[in-house]
């Protein structure tokens, strides 16, 4: 870190000038901002510099590449897709006719263990090509409303779920509320244990104390000609339905999984696991698939080795360009700051 | 030539402004308006400047047209409709008729009342405000609605506001400094007494009385004065900056009556308000008699009254009809080279927002076709709308609709594409610039205290890419304090050894009452001819030694002024007026004893070797461009009467009788031209006694003429070109214009900087050459072309001659590879009258272009712009012209950039100027520093700005290609609002007003560093195009490292939103991070401080219950992912760069990179010779 020189006393006496004692002299005054020579650092990245930047890249990515691919391979992960075979096969209208039917969507599933899983396990569901960050759909929600009992008629951006044909609000309005996932799902092993899923805290708990409010319950929900998803309990407040705190935090991307609960014990490898589900949930209608995951975590979530190949590349591609550059300074190396090579002292004359 | 220089067509009328001008609110800020009136000026459209180089050509045309009536409003007769009608002392009959406007001025713009609707229709006439502005009311649209409503209205309402802000506050002080002004108090005659009056209770026709060293109200009509011959003397310095006093002159048929004691009445007819502050024509009828008046009789508003006890007008202008208010605009605005080429690639950058707003809506297009069906009672679109007894579409409005919209939408979602913010960061970063550019002390002139004045503020950069620079000489190359040095009298030459006067007995001086009267200045004298001036025979040389030094007493301008001093019995002759040279040739007759003691309109009293003696001033014909001479027509003691003509070589030995003596013209002429060739400015002085009956003839037609309502200016020419004739020759005199202190250094850093420098002069071809060689801009290994032609064929051959002379010469000099020698071409004014505007132009380009220098002497004014325009037009290359005088104007108007030398010479080049400064040397700093630095931030932050907006661009459209084309933003709309206004804006601006690439020291040493700037090595398409790559590569890695991380995850899309803001954000600042130069505590408090900024912002937004994000950032923090892949984005996205830049810096560095490395290790370097210390060490 070099400093400039402390600046050179450059300003000479001023010329004193007899004619003209009462002009006030315009000089500016000195200071060094004002002259622009405030102390500075100039780095310049000398060869020892650029090797070391990547050597210390490669030498932080590469183990970190390592151990988020270690956590992703430890993850086990059971990825069940259950739209088609719960439904009657055929085309798909008669699969959206069978889900929007009366008739009983029961459908029993069995999984089979890879692999130890040590608890928690973590049941999500998952949609396939479901738009939940399509414009018209996040838009239509009122977080005035869920929050506050007193907001309740603050719909006005919820539309087309708003009121009821007869004009009475609903609670939760809005399309989000509306589509809410309904499929359910219980799990018993090969023994016939019931597994017990906690469907307690699968929502953040700053949704459940600020977000949702603990006085404001579900009103006409779901009372429409058009039924979109789950219904709720109207006696329950909306900050401990927790499934729709879930469901209400729209996803990112049009493959999104969404928190179901939590199997709260170990599970062996080889275990089968019966699932005993109902298929409500009409993705039929858009070509959305569904699928159940049964998941443990990592400190880095869940199964994703993308992150750690990344890791290793970056980490490795700064390695070989260490050693390019390396090279490089070796064959053909310049003296910094050599004067020589200043454009006009090279070729003499040549502008 | 003399100083009275060829005035030019003044652009005063045009053009020019004061710039921070009236009297009152001078004073008292006098750094901040320049500022301000800066950051204005760049609004401001610069139609006068152009519609008046549209009338010009340059060719011989021109020149006359310039000389003739259509330029100078002064010259025009009044006609009866445009005359404005003034009954002195009555100033409710004056008006009676027409309403003129009072005395009370505004230069504030609004009242509390206007303030909002004016302001803000001033500020929509920027393109960026109403880009704003229509991207704002689109996004209202209900069927458009991306932003909410505040969101989509605060960048512009914060820009609104602060610039509002600014206006008001500027608005305020003005109207602060107007009270002050209207509330002054002045005496005004009312009922036949002087009474106190506010200014702006004045009248046009009111009678007002001035005090010494009081402003002037209003612009008056001098009726009389203290002074029993009607003199007054005034100080312009609040108008023009001119500060040596000007002589005013009341008429001879009103100095008589004093206001208040006699009773006065008249009409004055005179011209129209206008803005010409060297002009004023009117006549006076008073008892019948009709007197003219002219410039010299009116006292303008803002001057001040000196050495005259006091001066009595009458008001003829008021208010803001005065001609000081009328020039109270701003300075012509200029379009920087480097805004020219950003507008190109602005065009480009809108080019792809379309690209990308079609693919959106074509692809929103297809979605919704393929999706047809399903859409009714698709959950995530449910086009139907059951709530009501009908069920219908729900905002659907069929396909065509819905694709419109989504292009519209996204042009709103896109909108930052174009960075019509980099507008207003352009103009605060040049405001920045020009404090910096002010506050330099290395261009500070100590010797006429003046600071560097930035009068323009858009072409700051421009500084940093010249390649020609046009130099006038007198005053900007040399002084302009003239000195006498050599007399040629009557065929002999006076050149011979000096006697210093200083310390002995002080110079010539005279008694008067007892007391010491002295010139103020010392000149050096002849001894020989001191002791033949000073003996009185009759000989025929003494006689002509007396008839000479008198001509230079008597024949000029000059107002001698009687200055006290210390000692009470002592006191100085300070010869005031407006030409230099004049007051170098008085103070030179003065120093042989030929002392000029008092001048009125009628009369002058020379002191003739202690003999007083009274000469009657019967007329005077003043200097004009055309005649390049003036004459006075002197009436002896012994009534005898004679004409004096002082004059240019030229013009005046067409009008000497050679047949007189046709020796001492031919020796005469021999001296004038080996003066000339030692650099000195040379005058020929001439006289003639005139018998009765000449003079009689004179005496009417001078009579006629200068009362007459027509043609004035052409009748005196015409009757000054009759008496001017048959003179004898009395001799020439020799006036050294010393060079400017750094002058020869300067230009030999120029042309190391590799900038063409053309000298163009009014002066004779020897003198521009011995200039030439004094300040090395000529050497002696130079091979000179001299074109010097009188007509048209002539010139053509010449040409052609010189350019194969030129191109055999620069072919062996290539052979050679000795650049030392080289071809400098001399060309006069004559030939170029018949070279420009015609087809020869083309010839004297190609010529003039591979000559290392050319001079160009004898030129007219217009002729100089006429070589820039022959530049400008030919070349992309920038010119930059410097000069200080008003023959200077056209050429500084016409080159992209303009220098005024605020010298000797007035301000009328100053006020044309874009920047002004005391000293030619400092164009060294001014471009080789300041002009390399502004060019090189500006570049950078250009470039810069075009990728921050366009990455925050590239990773919106990515998601909404994951979004069904829907223009959802994952980023909150406040992140997206906030990311150009707070998140990332102050640190590019910073970065613009601060960084330094190199030392001012380095740039100074190796002035080839400029050349970066010549071949626009910061800013081409070439790095537009890679920093477009670059761009995208880093919105890649940006979008897709969390996305893919993230992929089928229970990520919400606040979170990801999040991470991406603070990604985005992060490398933004990271990238401009990696190219700051110099890192003071102001750029790192700029960078860290934003990203911390921008980290509290997102937590605040976060925070909000009411928003879907709430608390989505504290949730991401805890998961490690969120910080791997933040870890991650930032090295992957700045590898590639940071290998072309490391590739680049070693293996192909420029002289930039190798000078800076120098600046670094020089030190350590002459370190490690001595010691053990590494040279690479690593200075962290």
């Amino acid at each position: 870190m070099s400093n400039p020189p402390p600046p050179m006393s450059s300003t000479p006496a001023e010329p004193q000038d007899p004619s003209s004692p009462r002009r006030n002299s315009k000089r500016p005054k000195y200071s060094r901002f004002t002259q622009q020579e405030l102390p500075a650092c100039k780095p310049i990245l000398t060869p020892r510099w650029v090797i070391s930047v990547f050597l210390l890249v490669t030498i932080v990515f590469v183990p970190i590449g390592l151990a988020s691919l270690f956590a992703s391979r430890d993850v086990v992960e059971i990825v069940n897709r259950y739209d088609d075979q719960c439904a009657p096969s055929g085309s798909r209208s008669d699969k959206v006719r069978f889900i929007q039917s009366a008739a009983d969507k029961t459908c029993n599933r069995t999984l089979t263990v890879p692999k130890h899983m040590k608890q928690p396990i973590y049941v999500y569901y998952q949609l396939d090509n479901f738009y939940q960050n399509h414009r018209r759909y996040v838009k239509s929600r009122s977080d005035q409303q869920l929050r506050n009992k007193n907001d309740e008629n603050e719909t006005n951006t919820c539309k087309p779920e708003d009121t009821t044909e007869n004009g009475t609000t609903i609670v939760p309005c809005g399309l989000v509320a509306w589509s809410m996932f309904n499929d359910t799902f219980s799990f018993s092993t090969n023994k016939n244990v019931q597994l017990p899923i906690t469907k307690k805290g699968i929502s953040w708990k700053s949704d459940r104390d600020h977000k949702f409010g603990k006085d404001v319950f579900p009103k006409n929900f779901q009372n429409g000609k058009l039924i979109g998803g789950a219904h709720l309990n109207e006696s329950i407040p909306l900050s401990a339905q927790e499934d729709l705190i879930v469901w209400m935090r729209t996803a990112a991307l049009p493959t999104f999984r969404k928190l179901y609960g939590k199997i709260e014990v170990d599970l062996q490898a080889g275990d089968t696991i019966n699932v005993i589900m109902q298929n409500n949930y009409n993705t039929y209608s858009f070509n959305g698939k569904k699928k159940l995951v049964l998941s443990t975590a990592s400190w880095l979530g869940g199964k994703n080795n993308f992150i750690g190949i990344a890791y290793l590349a970056v980490g490795g591609l700064c390695f070989v360009l260490a050693m390019i550059f390396t090279i490089i300074y070796l064959v053909k190396p310049r003296r910094l700051g050599d004067p020589t090579y200043l454009s006009w002292n090279r070729s003499p004359g040549g502008h | 030539m003399t100083s009275n220089r060829p005035s030019l067509p003044t652009p005063g009328s045009t053009g020019s402004d004061l710039s921070s001008s009236t009297s009152s609110n001078n004073s008292d800020n006098n750094q901040i308006p320049n500022l301000h009136s800066l950051q204005n000026s760049s609004s401001q459209l610069s139609i006068k400047s152009n519609s008046w180089r549209a009338s010009v050509n340059f060719g011989s045309k021109g020149v006359s047209v310039a000389d003739s009536e259509g330029f100078s409003i002064s010259r025009r007769e009044i006609n009866e409709d445009d005359a404005r009608l003034v009954y002195v002392n009555d100033p409710l009959k004056t008006n009676e008729t027409f309403e003129f406007c009072g005395n009370s001025i505004r230069t504030g713009k609004y009242s509390v009342f206007t303030f909002l609707p004016r302001n803000l229709f001033e500020q929509f006439h920027r393109v960026a405000y109403m880009y704003f502005l229509i991207i704002a009311i689109l996004n209202q649209l209900p069927q458009l609605a991306v932003f909410g409503r505040g969101a989509s209205i605060l960048p512009l309402a914060s820009v609104l506001f602060v610039t509002a802000v600014k206006d008001a506050y500027e608005d305020w002080r003005r109207h602060k400094a107007d009270k002050i002004e209207n509330n002054r108090l002045s005496s005004v005659l009312v009922n036949d007494q002087f009474q106190h009056k506010r200014s702006k209770d004045i009248q046009v026709g009111e009678i007002v009385k001035v005090s010494a060293d009081e402003t002037i109200p209003c612009d008056i009509v001098v009726l009389c004065t203290s002074d029993p011959t009607g003199v007054a003397y005034v100080q312009t310095i609040n108008l023009d900056g001119e500060s040596n006093l000007k002589t005013r002159y009341a008429k001879q048929e009103t100095l008589s009556r004093v206001p208040g004691k006699d009773v006065i009445s008249g009409l004055i007819k005179c011209e129209k308000p206008n803005r010409n502050i060297y002009g004023f024509q009117a006549n006076m009828e008073v008892d019948g008699k009709r007197v003219s008046l002219g410039p010299s009789n009116i006292i303008l508003r803002g001057c001040v009254i000196k050495n005259t006890d006091w001066a009595v007008g009458v008001a003829v202008y008021a208010g803001r009809e005065t001609k000081a208010m009328l020039n109270n605009s701003g300075a012509p605005s200029k379009r920087s080279r480097l805004e020219t080429h950003m507008n190109r690639e602005i065009i480009l950058l809108s080019f792809f927002l379309v690209t990308l707003c079609i693919i959106v809506s074509a692809c929103a297009g297809f979605w919704l076709r393929r999706h047809q069906d399903e859409l009714d009672i698709m959950p995530f679109y449910r086009r139907k709308d059951y709530s009501k007894e009908q069920v219908e579409n729900y905002n659907y409005y069929g396909l065509g609709m819905e694709i419109f919209f989504s292009f519209l939408m996204s042009v709103i979602v896109f909108q930052i594409m174009i960075p019509i913010s980099l507008y207003i960061s352009m103009e605060l970063v040049r405001v920045g610039q020009a404090y910096f550019m002010i506050r330099d002390d290395k261009m500070f002139d100590a010797a006429s205290n003046t600071r560097f004045q930035c009068r323009a503020l858009n072409i700051n950069e421009d500084l940093g890419q010249i390649k020609y620079v046009f130099s006038d000489k007198t005053g900007t190359l040399t002084e302009n304090k003239m000195e006498f040095q050599f007399a040629s009298i009557s065929g002999v030459d006076y050149s011979g050894e000096k006697i210093e006067f200083y310390g002995e007995q002080g110079g010539y001086n005279i008694q008067v009452d007892g007391q010491v009267w002295r010139p103020k200045m010392k000149v050096q004298v002849d001894s020989k001819l001191l002791k033949l001036s000073k003996t009185r025979n009759d000989t025929k040389s003494s006689k002509e030694i007396y008839d000479f030094f008198l001509a230079l007493a008597a024949c000029n301008t000059i107002v001698p002024i009687v200055v006290n001093t210390s000692n009470p019995n002592e006191k100085l002759i300070d010869y005031q007026g407006e030409s230099p040279d004049e007051q170098a040739l008085v103070y030179a007759a003065a120093a042989y004893g030929f002392m000029l003691i008092e001048r009125t309109s009628g009369h002058i009293v020379i002191d003739i070797q202690g003999e007083r003696q009274r000469f009657n001033v019967l007329g005077m014909h003043e200097f004009d461009s055309d005649r390049k001479r003036m004459s006075v027509i002197l009436g002896y003691p012994d009534s005898t009467v004679k004409v004096f003509v002082k004059g240019a070589d030229t013009t005046m030995f067409k009008v000497i009788d050679e047949s007189l003596n046709l020796s001492v013209v031919k020796s005469t002429e021999n001296h004038l031209h080996s003066y000339s060739s030692i650099g000195l400015r040379t005058l020929v002085v001439g006289m003639r006694a005139l018998s009765i009956a000449e003079f009689d003839t004179w005496q009417t037609s001078y009579e006629i003429a200068s009362t007459a309502l027509m043609g004035r200016a052409g009748l005196l020419r015409k009757v000054a070109v009759n008496i001017e004739n048959n003179l004898s020759l009395l001799g020439a005199s020799a006036i050294e214009d010393r060079l400017q202190k750094g002058v020869p250094e300067a230009i030999e850093s120029l042309r190391k900087a590799g900038i063409k420098v053309w000298v163009l002069t009014g002066d004779k071809q020897e003198t521009a050459i011995s200039i030439g060689y004094s300040s090395k801009l000529l050497t002696s290994k130079m091979m000179q072309i001299i074109i010097n032609n009188n007509s048209k064929m002539s010139c053509k051959k010449s040409l052609e001659d010189a350019l194969v002379t030129s191109r055999k010469l620069i072919n062996v000099t290539r052979a050679s590879e000795d650049d030392a020698s080289s071809v400098a071409l001399i060309i006069d004014g004559t030939s170029l009258v018949y070279i420009l505007d015609s087809e020869l132009e083309e010839q004297l380009f190609e010529l003039a272009s591979k000559c290392a220098v050319v001079l160009c002497c004898r030129v007219a004014p217009l002729q100089k712009a006429g070589i820039v325009a022959l530049i400008k037009n030919r070349t992309d290359d920038m010119t930059l012209a410097i000069g200080d005088g008003a023959n200077d104007v056209s050429m500084i108007q016409m080159a992209d950039v303009g220098v005024g030398i605020s010298g000797q010479e007035g301000r009328q080049a100053v006020m044309a100027s874009d920047f002004a400064m005391g000293q030619f040397r400092f164009l060294v700093p001014l471009m080789l520093v300041h002009g390399h630095w502004n060019y090189q931030r500006m570049a950078y932050m250009i470039l810069y700005n075009f990728y921050r907006n366009a990455l925050f661009v590239f990773i919106l459209f990515w998601y909404v290609l994951y979004t069904g084309f829907t223009l959802t933003t994952s980023i909150t709309e406040w992140s997206s609002v906030l990311y150009s206004v707070i998140y990332t804006a102050i640190p590019t601006i910073v970065v613009g007003i601060l960084d330094k690439d190199l030392s001012r020291k380095s740039l100074m040493t190796y002035p080839q560093l400029y050349g970066s700037g010549q071949r626009k090595e910061s800013y081409n398409a070439k790095l537009f195009w890679v920093t477009m790559v670059d761009t995208l590569w880093q919105s890649v890695v940006v979008f897709f490292i969390p996305l893919l991380a993230f992929w089928e995850s229970d990520i919400d899309s606040s979170s990801l939103g999040d991470l991406w803001t603070l990604a985005v954000v992060f490398i933004v600042n990271i990238h401009l991070a990696m190219d700051v130069i110099r890192w003071t505590w102001i750029s790192h408090a700029s960078i860290w401080g934003s990203i911390i900024a921008t980290c509290i912002c997102v937590i605040i937004i976060d925070a909000i219950p009411a928003l879907p994000g709430y608390w989505a950032i504290f949730n991401l923090a805890s998961s490690g992912l969120f910080w791997i892949c933040l870890l991650g984005i930032l090295i992957a996205s700045m590898i590639p760069r940071f290998i072309v830049k490391m590739f680049m810096q070693h293996c192909k560095p420029c002289d930039r990179q190798i000078a800076r490395e120098a600046e670094k290790f020089q030190n350590a370097m002459e370190i490690t010779r001595n010691g053990e210390i590494e040279m690479n060490l690593p200075h962290r």
